[in-house]
């Protein structure tokens, strides 16, 4: 609940997730991605800095609810900590080209 | 008190240990050890099966109707590439399926080693979790780990893939562990999910309750449609108490069948693509719809641009992610169903709903369809009712016959329906069924079959015959693949285009069984025939030679919408 305006119907969102840092998991998070058919632009895996969890950020191209439905799904699966979704155009920093 | 004690044995002693009974499975190189192991511990009752798949849709079964894990067991390679079927179906419909595979030794890991297969990778799509198992000291706790997996929240498949040396590994055992708590990170479910809220989102459960009782007070059409949840949360008397304190007719879903006494004069019947006219009006006519437990799948939607257009849905379903996953939700509610139902019950005002319940019997048509020695679904699946005393629970498999079965057959006791509804696998009747048997061994167990499914694991008759399971097994005979013919008729300018299908003597081919085995042609036989197979003492197979063509009406076309149904052959092939 941002307050802005709604934003437009496919905007860019950066979905960051915290999970266990097992290949087994990560495949299956890719995997939920890739099943679900989920416009990705960017996919970067970096050390939480907590031992054993590693942080996934990509960018997704899709409106809000597409967007919320690619969390819901990421966030019930075994071995994912936290999901976080936030709107791109909720932050005043996107400079406009 | 310790002693040295192999990776198999430890693998046995976690199934005790977790409450097991009954494993259906396979030995095979890469799963020998655990076999060698097995005879140490009776308490496991094994089951060998004629084929994996057989072995995870006999542990699906079994889940189903114990609400308990199913286990099925394969070694590495083909074993466990044929439980693949299965526990795509257990995932599909959340039944709790605890797979166990045998991989080649670590060593050999990655080297394409002979049946060497990437289990882990080809199923993570369709299990809740899945281990390959590194070393053997964690064995025992990701046994129980796996069977806790499997059962709690949605239910799900979990598979464990052993590799052969971690099961001939020994280490001190000094009993069993705490093995009850989770691994650390595991399980981890929670935290924030997302900074904001969104149209749809679930808010708190009370907030829904209140909303979903504000919309039920004001509606003027309203629906209960339950489905699969209502089963696995067994909130049958709360669903009962919610439709007879508001006076809300039900429908149930394929896998909610059952869930709902079909003789309750508030109950409709199945909705979607083969549901009843009326049933499929009343969603379009609805203006309130109460969902429990469904995820409203597309054979239950149709297209859902024009799904129930008029109607505020009220999502109440413990995976989150159902919640408008599917159709926008006007109130989504998270949470097990016999708890939510209950809060709404005592949530809701006392109403009627006459006139919109008369309004929709309005809708109800009535179809006379000729059936060859009169011999109709109906017929048929009347007969076993009578034969069973109304007490037997059916289980079926993929086609026209499971929509005769989902519509036609008169359910009063809860679970009594089981079939593959989200993947539709053929051939899975008869292999859950015997599961079925072992999880209610006193009842009675009928598998209804067409011809082309009966024909994919009719060699699970040699595991009825060795392990004693006394399962009833009906084959609709038509000589084709029924539905794909009724669709070919439809959709495809009648080009039945490899559908007719031969099939053996099923009288003889029981006989090669020893099974009992009956033919019947003609309705007036069935109360004999179908009397005596259902009072066998062991298995027995009973074919029906039913009408050639007959279709299942009414149908609505793939991707079209609830309002237009086909209820007779259509005059000219409509192309598409």
């Amino acid at each position: 609940m941002s307050g802005v305006s709604a934003p437009p119907p496919h905007s860019a969102h950066t979905v960051a997730v915290l999970l266990d840092d097992a290949l087994v998991t990560l495949n299956r998070a890719f995997g939920v991605l890739r099943r679900r058919n989920v416009p990705i632009e960017g996919l970067a895996l970096h050390p939480s800095g907590t031992a054993g969890v590693s942080r996934l950020t990509f960018v997704l191209k899709a409106d809000p609810l597409t967007a919320d439905r690619v969390a819901q799904q990421l966030h019930k699966m075994i071995g994912v900590r936290s999901v976080m979704v936030l709107a791109n155009d909720d932050s005043s920093t996107e400079a406009k080209r | 008190m310790s002693e040295m004690l192999s990776g198999a044995a430890i693998l046995c002693r976690a199934l005790v240990d977790a409450g097991v009974e009954v494993i259906f499975g396979y030995p095979g190189g890469a799963i020998m050890p655990f076999y060698h192991a097995l005879p140490d511990h009776p308490r496991l009752r094994h089951i060998l099966v004629r084929h994996e798949q057989a072995a995870a849709h006999a542990a699906d079964g079994y889940a189903r109707a114990s609400g308990r894990v199913g286990v099925c067991v394969a070694t590495s390679g083909p074993g466990a590439t044929n439980l693949v079927t299965g526990l795509a179906a257990a995932y599909m419909d959340s039944s709790p399926v605890v797979a166990i595979t045998g991989q080649v030794s670590r060593p050999m890991i990655g080297r394409d080693a002979f049946q060497e297969t990437d289990i882990v990778g080809i199923t993570l799509p369709i299990t809740k979790q899945n281990y390959l198992v590194e070393d053997v000291t964690d064995l025992a706790d990701i046994v129980a780990e796996a069977m806790a997996i499997a059962v709690e929240g949605r239910p799900g498949p979990v598979l464990i893939d052993v590799p052969k040396d971690v099961q001939n590994q020994k280490i001190e055992w000094h009993g069993a562990q705490a093995s009850a708590a989770p691994r650390a990170g595991a399980r981890g479910q929670g935290g924030p999910l997302t900074p904001r809220a969104s149209a749809g989102s679930p808010g708190s459960v009370e907030d829904g309750v209140r909303q979903a009782a504000r919309l039920i007070k004001g509606a003027e059409r309203p629906l209960l449609m339950v489905g699969h949840g209502v089963i696995l949360s067994e909130a049958y008397e709360e669903v009962r108490a919610l439709a007879e304190k508001t006076g809300i007719p039900v429908i149930t879903t394929l896998l909610g069948i059952s869930a709902f006494p079909d003789g309750h004069p508030l109950h409709l019947g199945m909705p979607g693509m083969h549901g009843e006219v009326h049933v499929n009006r009343a969603i379009q006519n609805a203006d309130v719809i109460v969902g429990i437990g469904l995820r409203f799948d597309d054979r239950v939607t149709g297209n859902t641009a024009s799904f129930a257009p008029q109607a505020r849905i009220v999502h109440i379903d413990l995976d989150r992610a159902e919640i408008g996953k599917n159709v926008p939700v006007a109130v989504g509610i998270v949470g097990d169903a016999r708890d939510i139902t209950r809060r709404l019950v005592a949530a809701v005002e006392p109403r009627r709903c006459e006139r919109w319940v008369e309004h929709i019997r309005g809708f109800v048509r009535t179809r006379t369809e000729s059936y060859r020695g009169d011999l109709s679904p109906e017929a048929i699946l009347a007969s076993i009712y009578e034969a069973s005393h109304g007490d037997c629970t059916i289980v079926t498999d993929v086609g026209q016959h499971q929509m005769w079965v989902a519509k036609l057959y008169p359910y009063q006791r809860p679970n009594t329906h089981i079939t593959s509804g989200g993947l539709g696998a053929m051939g899975f009747a008869v292999p859950a069924a015997m599961g079925v048997h072992l999880a209610r061994p006193a009842g009675t167990v009928w598998a209804i079959s067409g011809d082309g499914g009966f024909q994919m694991n009719m060699a699970e008759m040699a595991t009825m015959v060795q392990e004693g399971l006394p399962v009833k097994m009906a084959v609709f005979n038509n000589g084709y693949l029924g539905m794909v013919r009724q669709w070919q008729q439809f959709f495809h300018e009648k080009r039945y285009s490899c559908t007719p299908i031969w099939s053996p003597d099923y009288v003889k081919l029981a006989e090669a069984y020893s099974i009992p085995g009956y033919r019947v042609k003609e309705a007036s036989e069935l109360a004999d025939v179908v009397g005596r197979a259902n009072a066998e003492p062991g298995p027995a197979l009973v074919e029906f030679l039913i009408e050639q063509e007959a279709n299942v009406y009414p149908m609505i076309p793939p991707g079209g919408s609830l309002s237009e149904p086909i209820e007779a052959e259509p005059a000219a092939a409509a192309g598409d």
